[in-house]
Formats: structure tokens, C-alpha cells, sequence
């Protein structure tokens, strides 16, 4: 197993580069329109020396591959670099903003549980009933959706109309997350970034449900006199959850990173809002920085995911002698 | 010795979206304490759906068991409440499957698995029930059963996960042991082995056992009793020496034909019974075996003929079944003959 999980955080040096060499590449001059240098120079004269100075400080006078070393070893001390636009390390930026984003994530990831789960087994243990009709129908209506569509509608519902129809009584808020962060801040939010993923945590749980409940193994615990209860949510669910757990991990991993459209709807300040002004603002250092760690959130997630797997499902053993 | 079990006019339907398929229709046997009865006939019989009845196991829908009554002692199996049925499932009444590849639950230990029935049923706490499932292990003939009880089923062989079955299913001392085609999917060494198992296993516990199998020399090993199945209906029923020594069903004789024997060797060839068994939900009219039977006469094409005690103990389902002329040895080979 420790072998296993070495291997894997071996695997992960070259993703990394990978996808580094990649952002890097957006930099070779002439690929995207706009000029460093005036970025940060902004409003001021821009004078020969003081281009040249810039370009010293920022290792732009360098060529792109010479730059792309200075970059590394900088990510290897901590430093992804300096904002073009504020007039901050890209690390303070995004550990000020991580904690929100985590909260989010969180709680979504909360909302697809509970929802998610709840609903695939209630339409699969009533299979054709009324509620798994219900189910199977507004599952296949929010995959459909845009998020950032149904964030805006949630918005107008219950930040705007509810409070109309109530004479301002009632009503979520619908942007920001307040100071000091409070829960009800996150529920429009949360629901909106857990929407897609529910719908689709309920659908895998009701298909591995009832394949669960087709297998051999099953007719062996009802033979066995155990209650109808105990046979779906002791023998039926610990089966039917291994791939459910796997999406959801992974889905943990993509909302850690941050959710560009739900953030930038509700106006969240969380990384994912952050590298959608940054580029807007073509501050790359920024954008790199956040992809970066988004890349290394995502990456170590799933390798957490692979590990539990093999808690979950006994026959999967890592490094171990196979079968 | 008194009848345990007693099955009168068991009819068990399955209602699908092409029509009523009639996977039992009409069976009747009993079985006595400590007995063997052995259900044979060719896939699709119905063998398997009669087990499962037993112990009302049939999933609901599309299965219903329209008809019948199965005494368990003195007590309709078919009228009990669930809680009733889930109390006599796994203790008195228990079931070893045909694929124990499949059969055992992947994901929890084999010892939990079979510790599981004695905690529901016995009321033993963890440690006594993981204790007793050991034992059940050691008594299967797994070696080193303390730290194989730990295992999951992965991790054991498919003749070792049936000798798991055998312990999970005997665990609880039942008083019959339903046993659905428990060696076809295993080799054939492997099958002898687990055979020789339920044997002494049944021996020592003095469980009665209903055996299900296509597998004739099975049969002729362990069976007390014999009831030959073909679409659904029950056409021979007798004692083992019976129905193979004076079988009175040309589909008994068609079966006994198609099996290989040592000590017969005149003809050299097996002659297998020709043409498919009928679709149950299209059964022929009349005798169901009629269009596969070298026979059939005219009687046979519309009436259904009824289960007839030929001999003391012997029924058979046949229109002419006990005619003196009517036996065996004037069976010609049916390979030979034209399927209507």
C-alpha cells in the first residue's frame, strides 16, 4: 500500500510539469494579445529604463524556457510570484482566498450527499414508484441545466420575488457571504455549485442500487431470514457505494479547485471567482499560480479517492500480490 | 418417520410483459425428516423456481405463487406473515446456490457472513457467532479455518466458497437443506468433494435435503426420492430405485437414455432426447412433452394427462404409463425421429 501511494505521488511529478509546461506555453510572446510590462506599469509613463527595469525584476529580458526554470524553482520555495495588479504575492492572494472556497466546496459536497444519496435509494428501492419517477425526471431536467442559469434563477427567486410576495419578511441572500461568514450566506450558493453533481450522485446510486440488488449474493442474505431492511442497506449499499464514493471524491477534488461560474455568480470570493477576474485582468501570475494549485487540490484528492477505494472494496488491494 | 415438509398443487407464476409464463404449475411432493428428494429435468424446468418457493422467495413482482399450499411441519409456509418467513429462512429452511462465485457477499468477510444467520436466528453475540462460524468452517473442511474465517470471498477458491455456502446455510442446525445445482459450476473433482461433504454433513446433523440438479449420477448417489420435472409439471415422482431401475415416463426414459454409462455399451452412442423443451409460456396443449415424445398418440395432443400413482409410491404423468405393453426397452432412439 505505502508503495502503491509512493508510485502515485511519483506519477504526479510529471502531470505537474505537464500542465505547467502547458500554462507556460500561453506565454511565449505574440500568443496572447497585451503587454506585461504595461500591465504593471499601468497609468504611468512608460520610459526605455523603466521597461528594462521591469523586465529585469520579472525575468521578461529571458527566453520563455529560461523563464519557465526561474518559475519552477519558484513554485519549489513556495512562490508562485507577484500579482501584475495588486501588489501582492500570489500565495497571499490565494490562501486569503482558499478558506471560502473550502466552505463552499464543503458544503455542497454536503448537499450531494444527503440529496444525492437519499434519492437514488428511495427510487431504487421503490423502483417505478411515484417518487422514483420524481426522481428520475428532476435528475435528468438539472444535468441539463446551466449552472450559472440556475444560480440566477435562485437568485431572482428567493432573493428578489420572495421578498416582494413577503414585504421583505423573507428571503436568502443572494451574493457575498457576509462578514463574519455566516451558514445562511451559503445556501443558494451550495445548492446552485451541488446541483449538476446531485442529479448525477442520485442516478449512480439508483443504477449500482438495483444492480446491487440483482446479484446472487443478495438471495443469499434474504435466504439467510434477514429483514428486507437489512439486506438494502447493509448488503445492497456497501456494494452500490464504491463507484458513488469515487465520483464523489472526484467531484470534491474539481470543487476544491473552485467553481469559476457559481462564484462568479453569487459573488463569492473564493479562488475560482479570483482566477475569472484575473483573467479578465490578464494578471497571469495569478491565473497560473491558481491553475497550479487547483492542479495539485484535484490531483492529491483523487489520490485520496484511490486509497479508499481499497477500504471500501476488499478486493482491491494496492501493491499487494494480486488474485 | 412424519412428513417435514409437504407440497400440494405448488403453482408459481411469473407475469411478464409476453404473458403468464408458468414456471411450476401443479407440483406435489413431501418429504420426510432426514430424507433426500432430488428435483431433475432440463434447464428451465422449473427446478429452481420450486425451491425458491419453498421458502417464498420468489421475487414479487413478477413472480406470484398463484396456487398451492407447502406445509412445513404444521404450518402453511404460503399464509405466514414475513416475520414468520424471515424467522424460518436461514434456521429451519436453508439454501445453497448454484454459482458460489456469486453467491457470497464480496465485500463482507466469509466468517461475517456466515456469523451473521447465528446472530439473527440465535441471538448469539459477535464473539459467540464468529466463534460457532469458525467451527462451521473447520466442519467444511476449510484448513486453518480461525484466520480463513477472516478472509473475504475473493480470496477463496470457487469449491471452497461452496463448502462456505454448505457452512453458512448449515450453520443453524436447519431441518432442510435446499441445495440448487450446488456442483455445476464447480470442476468435476470438486464436485465429488462437495457431494461427499453434503453427505456427511447430512449424517451428522440429520438435516433433510431437497437436491436440484440436471445431473442424474447425482442423483442416483443421495436421493431417497426422485421427481422429475419437464415444463414446469411434475411427470415422474417415485423412489430413487424407481425411477431409475423401472421408470415410467418416456421423458425419464429419454433422460436415462442421454446418459452416459459404463456398463452399457450395446449401442455406443448416446441418444439424446430431440428437439427444445417447450416455452413456458406457450406450452403445448395437452401433454407438454408430447411434440418432443416418440409416442405421442392423438390422446396426447389434447389432454393434459394427470399424475398417476402407477405403483405404490410410483406416479408418473403419463396417458399410458402402467399399459403392460408400454415400457422402455421398446423405446426406439427419438434421435432419429422427426420433431413435429
Amino acid at each position: 500500500m505505502l508503495k502503491y501511494v509512493f508510485r502515485r505521488i511519483l506519477q504526479m511529478i510529471p502531470v505537474f510539469l505537464g500542465v505547467t509546461l502547458i500554462l507556460f506555453a500561453l506565454r511565449i510572446p505574440g500568443l496572447l494579445p497585451g503587454d506585461p510590462v504595461q500591465l504593471i506599469v499601468g497609468e504611468r509613463e512608460l520610459t526605455p529604463a523603466l521597461r528594462a527595469q521591469i523586465e529585469e525584476e520579472h525575468h521578461l529580458n529571458e527566453s520563455v524556457p529560461v523563464q519557465y526554470g526561474y518559475y519552477i524553482s519558484g513554485i519549489l520555495q513556495g512562490d508562485l510570484g507577484r500579482s501584475l495588479q495588486k501588489n501582492r504575492t500570489v500565495t497571499d492572494i490565494l490562501l486569503d482566498k482558499f478558506p471560502n472556497t473550502a466552505r463552499l466546496a464543503v458544503s455542497a459536497i454536503l448537499v450531494e450527499i444527503i440529496i444525492g444519496l437519499m434519492a437514488g435509494i428511495i427510487s431504487a428501492v421503490k423502483q417505478y414508484s411515484f417518487w422514483d419517477v420524481v426522481v428520475t425526471l428532476s435528475t435528468s431536467i438539472l444535468v441539463s441545466v446551466p449552472v450559472f442559469w440556475l444560480g440566477m434563477l435562485l437568485q431572482m427567486f428567493f432573493g428578489i420575488k420572495i421578498k416582494q410576495w413577503t414585504g421583505g419578511a423573507f428571503s436568502l441572500p443572494m451574493s457575498g457571504m457576509g462578514s463574519p461568514p455566516d451558514l445562511v450566506h451559503l445556501i443558494l450558493p451550495s445548492i446552485t455549485l451541488a446541483s449538476v453533481s446531485t442529479a448525477y450522485v442520485a442516478r449512480i446510486m439508483r443504477s449500482q442500487m438495483l444492480e446491487a440488488m440483482g446479484q446472487d449474493y443478495i438471495r443469499t442474505a434474504m435466504a439467510k431470514g434477514l429483514s428486507q431492511r437489512v439486506v438494502v442497506f447493509k448488503h445492497a449499499l456497501k456494494n452500490a457505494l464504491i463507484p458513488v464514493v469515487t465520483f464523489i471524491g472526484i467531484d470534491l477534488g474539481a470543487l476544491m479547485g473552485g467553481a469559476i461560474l457559481t462564484e462568479s455568480v453569487f459573488s463569492w470570493p473564493g479562488v475560482g471567482r479570483e482566477i475569472y477576474l484575473a483573467v479578465m485582468q490578464r494578471d497571469w501570475p495569478v491565473v497560473m499560480g491558481g491553475v497550479v494549485v487547483v492542479v495539485l487540490i484535484v490531483m492529491f484528492v483523487n489520490l485520496l479517492v484511490d486509497i479508499s477505494y481499497a477500504v471500501l472494496d476488499p478486493r482491491i488491494r494496492y501493491g499487494g500480490t494480486a488474485e | 418417520m412424519g412428513s417435514l415438509l409437504e407440497v400440494t398443487d405448488l403453482k408459481t407464476h411469473f407475469h411478464t410483459r409476453d404473458g403468464v409464463v408458468k414456471a411450476v404449475d401443479g407440483v406435489s411432493f413431501s418429504l420426510a425428516e432426514g430424507q433426500t428428494l432430488a428435483i431433475v429435468g432440463e434447464s428451465g424446468s422449473g427446478k429452481s423456481v420450486t425451491a425458491l418457493s419453498l421458502m417464498r422467495l420468489i421475487a414479487d413482482p413478477p413472480g406470484k405463487i398463484a396456487a398451492g399450499r407447502i406445509m412445513f411441519r404444521d404450518e402453511n409456509v404460503l399464509e405466514m406473515s414475513d416475520e414468520q418467513i424471515r424467522s424460518l429462512r436461514g434456521d429451519r429452511i436453508a439454501m445453497i446456490f448454484q454459482d458460489p462465485m456469486t453467491s457470497l457477499n464480496p465485500v463482507f468477510r466469509v466468517g461475517h457472513q456466515i456469523a451473521e444467520a447465528l446472530r439473527l436466528h440465535k441471538g448469539m453475540n459477535r464473539k459467540a457467532a464468529n466463534a460457532r462460524a469458525v467451527e462451521m468452517l473447520e466442519l467444511v473442511g476449510i484448513p486453518n479455518a480461525p484466520s480463513r474465517a477472516r478472509d473475504y470471498p475473493h480470496q477463496f477458491s470457487g469449491g471452497m466458497r461452496q463448502r462456505g455456502m454448505i457452512a453458512m446455510a448449515l450453520a443453524c442446525d436447519p431441518d432442510i437443506l435446499i441445495a440448487d445445482e450446488p456442483t455445476t459450476a464447480l470442476d468435476v473433482t470438486i464436485q465429488a468433494q462437495i457431494l461427499e461433504l453434503m453427505i456427511e454433513m447430512q449424517q451428522r446433523t440429520g438435516a433433510a435435503i431437497i437436491m436440484i440438479t440436471h445431473d442424474l449420477g447425482v442423483v442416483a448417489d443421495m436421493a431417497n426420492d426422485v421427481m422429475v420435472m419437464y415444463a414446469g409439471r411434475q411427470v415422474e415422482y417415485g423412489t430413487t430405485d424407481d425411477v431409475f431401475y423401472r421408470p415410467l415416463h418416456p421423458y425419464t426414459w429419454g433422460l436415462l437414455d442421454s446418459l452416459p454409462r459404463h456398463d452399457i455399451s450395446e449401442k455406443g452412442d448416446l441418444c439424446p432426447i430431440n428437439g427444445q423443451p417447450p416455452s413456458l409460456i406457450d406450452i403445448p396443449p395437452g401433454c407438454a412433452f408430447h411434440p418432443r415424445c416418440p409416442y405421442a398418440q392423438d390422446v396426447c395432443r389434447t389432454d393434459v394427462p394427470e399424475l398417476r400413482e402407477i405403483e405404490s409410491g410410483h406416479s408418473s404423468a403419463c396417458h399410458f404409463s402402467g399399459q403392460p405393453d408400454f415400457t422402455r426397452d421398446v423405446m426406439p432412439c427419438s434421435a432419429d425421429m422427426e420433431v413435429e
